[in-house]
């Protein structure tokens, strides 16, 4: 038994070439701001960013050109990925559209909502929230509640959704319902594509620990969705979403989200620092190799058709902890007397992940719950 | 992907450590004789030069198995000196030769005075390896005027030499020897961590406590899955550090891989003989073979904190906005 082999990551091509192509864009066209508006920048939203990647063709990358997407390796995908959160873009506006929407409705979307939809998408213009967790229903998932019960045209949804991130941005969501009258836990379950311009929805803000407006409570009322909104068969949508759950668990996004944090400590601590912060960023360094290399090689392994599930929540919560640790473990080991109310670059994005990097083990599956997965991974369960 | 010959190497290493675990009585005098008639230790040495003519990575692989078995040997020590004997030229015998992690003293042309500390198998050594201010040097062991060895808390021999004007062999200092013994612990204790995983998850399944395996309760399956992740990184560092020094510069890659390696050892020290418990704590079960083997290896050519600074360093110079640059450009 081995418990992790590499797998090579070999995208087609030039990969450096790729890589500062990627480097150019973002210098021409991510705004200029301070470090604190770079950490987490997949929950940072703009607009106008997300559309010139539309344009460059960093949106839907690999998806088919007939779809408006550019027919790209997933391997390419991924470095373009891994260049714009390490430069702490502003992506969250497409994120979950590129990440595990198109993709579904390239799967099981029809003919019809592919055309319609997914080439809006790719143009940076089509933004989707994932109507997943409601009140009763967390890491639980399988005890959704929210109704759909079937009508001439299709179908009445009633129920409601909540921690939806950008749904107040968002044009679609795609919600997790059950279909399948007196239904239990996993069947019954049906996922829709759900305009969010659709009479009967109210979004309502839920103001994060900081103040931020992220996500959202979303409320439906005899939301009345055509059948040809349905995603898939009925009664498969708990097969589709552990499958999208794949998607949206093994990114890059899920170790870099205080990168931009450990490039100001090592901004601030000089070319010669001393021997315990030298230690330190040694310390951090090492740990973000390794996930880098554990996260390529469990890319290129979905890339060539595996299906890494164990590797993707070991990255996660490997990934999670080590940029959940990193702010309070700068915060220890900063000399002097830290002051995280200063303004300094440092200190604000210091100040700003030591609030919010509690939420980095929580969304896309909690801990508790990943080890689980990878306990039956083990036989334990 | 994995050739014949690539396979056969690890099956072969497989078989042979195996045996070697469920004989540790055996005589080391023996031991060695058979470890050594499979030409392991030359595993790096060209084809053409009577080697194997392996690369980085097959070293990774033959010396996961040789943790992942605990295997009570210098394997990873004559492996390395081997390599480093012919890079330099040297003429390579039969004698067993190791390597010296530590080293103090000075070198007087080609005669050397002071201390090499903590050489594994330093009394069974025919040759020293060290690298010492002003270059690498290889001294024959009975030269030593004074010979006391200790053990490491494996129980493993390691052996301080003390030497007065002793001619050496004389080569560029290139600091490969204290980077490939830091790769080469990376790699044992990530077949370590595999081991003591695997041994740990199979008696979870086995041990009924409560009226049920004691793996069902909750609290152990999370602390499992967590060292499973460990093991996991490490296993990944390690071999990357391997196809890093493939290339041809793995100076980086294996200061990860040994910080890496270190801190995920202790971890798994700790998981391992907690979901064992008492039985686990016994000379009998032998479960410290591989755990005590963890301990000794996350300290030696360099613990975690020696490479930390030498990686921290490395990076500040290069500065904060190089840092990415550089980890994608390394690959
Ligand atoms: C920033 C953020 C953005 C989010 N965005 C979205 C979104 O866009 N769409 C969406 O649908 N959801 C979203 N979520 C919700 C997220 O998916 C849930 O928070 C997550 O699934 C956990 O559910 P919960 O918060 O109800 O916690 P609970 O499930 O109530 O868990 C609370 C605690 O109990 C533990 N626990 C629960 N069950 C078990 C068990 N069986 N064994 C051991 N421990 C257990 C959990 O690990 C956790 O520590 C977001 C969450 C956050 C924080």
């Amino acid at each position: 038994m081995q418990s992790f082999s590499i797998f090579p990551f070999e995208p087609p091509g030039d990969v450096q070439a790729l890589r500062q192509e990627v480097r150019a864009f973002i210098a021409a066209h991510m705004p200029q701001t301070a470090a604190a508006g770079r950490a987490n920048c997949w929950s940072v939203a703009d607009a106008r960013f997300s559309r010139s990647m539309g344009e460059a063709g960093y949106i839907g990358m690999v998806w088919p050109k007939c779809y408006g997407g550019h027919a790209r390796h997933p391997l390419e995908r991924y470095t373009v990925l891994e260049e714009l959160l390490a430069a702490g873009a502003p992506v969250a506006m497409h994120w979950v559209a590129d990440r595990q929407s198109g993709p579904l409705i390239l799967r099981y979307g029809s003919e019809e909502l592919r055309q319609r939809i997914v080439p809006g998408i790719a143009r940076g213009e089509t933004y989707f929230c994932i109507g997943m967790s409601e009140p009763g229903t967390g890491s639980d998932l399988a005890s959704v509640r929210t109704q759909g019960v079937r009508t001439k045209e299709g179908w009445r949804i009633n129920g409601q959704k909540v921690w939806t991130s950008g749904a107040h941005y968002s044009q679609y969501m795609i919600a997790l319902v059950r279909t399948g009258e007196g239904s239990e836990r996993h069947g019954g379950l049906t996922q829709f594509l759900i305009d969010m311009s659709s009479p009967g929805i109210t979004v309502r803000p839920i103001l994060d620990l900081v103040g931020a407006h992220h996500f959202n409570e979303v409320f439906l009322d005899d939301v009345l969705v055509p059948d040809s909104m349905r995603l898939g068969e009925e009664g498969g949508g708990w097969a589709q979403v552990t499958a999208e759950l794949s998607l949206e668990r093994s990114g890059p996004e899920r170790y870099l989200s205080s990168y931009v944090l450990l490039v100001e400590f090592i901004r601030q601590a000089g070319p010669a620092p001393d021997a315990a912060t030298r230690a330190l960023i040694g310390q951090f360094t090492a740990e973000l190799w390794t996930l880098r290399q554990m996260s390529r090689s469990t890319a290129a392994k979905l890339a060539a058709g595996q299906d890494p599930m164990l590797e993707a929540a070991v990255v996660k919560d490997l990934g999670n902890s080590f940029e959940q640790s990193l702010p309070r473990r700068i915060l220890a080991g900063i000399g002097g007397l830290a002051d995280l109310s200063d303004a300094s670059e440092l200190m604000s994005v210091l100040a700003l992940l030591l609030q919010i990097s509690p939420s980095f083990s929580l969304r896309g599956g909690t801990r508790e719950i990943l080890r689980g997965i990878i306990a039956r991974g083990l036989g334990l369960r | 992907m994995m050739g014949e010959t690539q396979q056969l190497l690890r099956e072969t290493a497989d078989r042979l450590f195996r045996d070697l675990a469920e004989e540790r009585t055996l005589d080391f005098v023996r031991l060695w004789q058979k470890l050594d008639e499979t030409g392991f230790r030359s595993l790096l040495v060209a084809e053409a030069d009577g080697g194997f003519g392996g690369n980085f990575r097959d070293v990774a692989a033959v010396l996961r198995l040789a943790g992942q078995h605990a295997l009570a040997a210098p394997l990873a020590e004559a492996m390395i000196a081997t390599y480093l004997l012919h890079k330099a030229g040297w003429p390579v015998s039969d004698d067993l030769v190791t390597l010296a992690a530590g080293s103090e003293g000075r070198l007087e042309g080609n005669l050397f005075s002071g201390t090499l500390r903590a050489v594994p198998w330093g009394e069974r050594a025919g040759l020293v390896l060290a690298e010492v201010e002003g270059g690498l040097i290889l001294l024959p062991r009975d030269k030593a005027t004074q010979v006391t060895t200790t053990a490491n808390p494996a129980g493993e021999p390691r052996t301080r030499l003390v030497f007065a004007n002793v001619p050496a062999l004389v080569a560029p200092a290139t600091g490969d020897l204290l980077l490939l013994g830091a790769f080469s612990r990376s790699c044992l204790i990530a077949g370590a961590l595999d081991g003591a995983l695997a041994r740990s998850i199979e008696y979870a399944n086995s041990r009924v406590q409560f009226g049920k395996p004691i793996g069902k309760f909750q609290a152990v399956q999370q602390a499992l899955a967590v060292f499973a992740e460990e093991a996991a990184a490490v296993n990944c560092a390690a071999e990357a550090a391997a196809l890093a020094l493939d290339r041809g510069d793995g100076r980086f890659e294996v200061a990860c891989a040994k910080i890496r390696a270190s801190s995920a050892a202790a971890m798994g020290v700790a998981t391992a003989h907690q979901v064992h418990g008492a039985i686990g704590f016994t000379a009998e079960l032998g479960l410290h073979h591989l755990t005590r083997r963890l301990t000794s290896w996350s300290g030696e050519f360099g613990n975690e904190r020696w490479w930390a600074e030498e990686l921290g360093g490395l990076v500040a110079a290069l500065g904060a906005d190089q840092l990415w640059p550089e980890i994608t450009r390394r690959g």
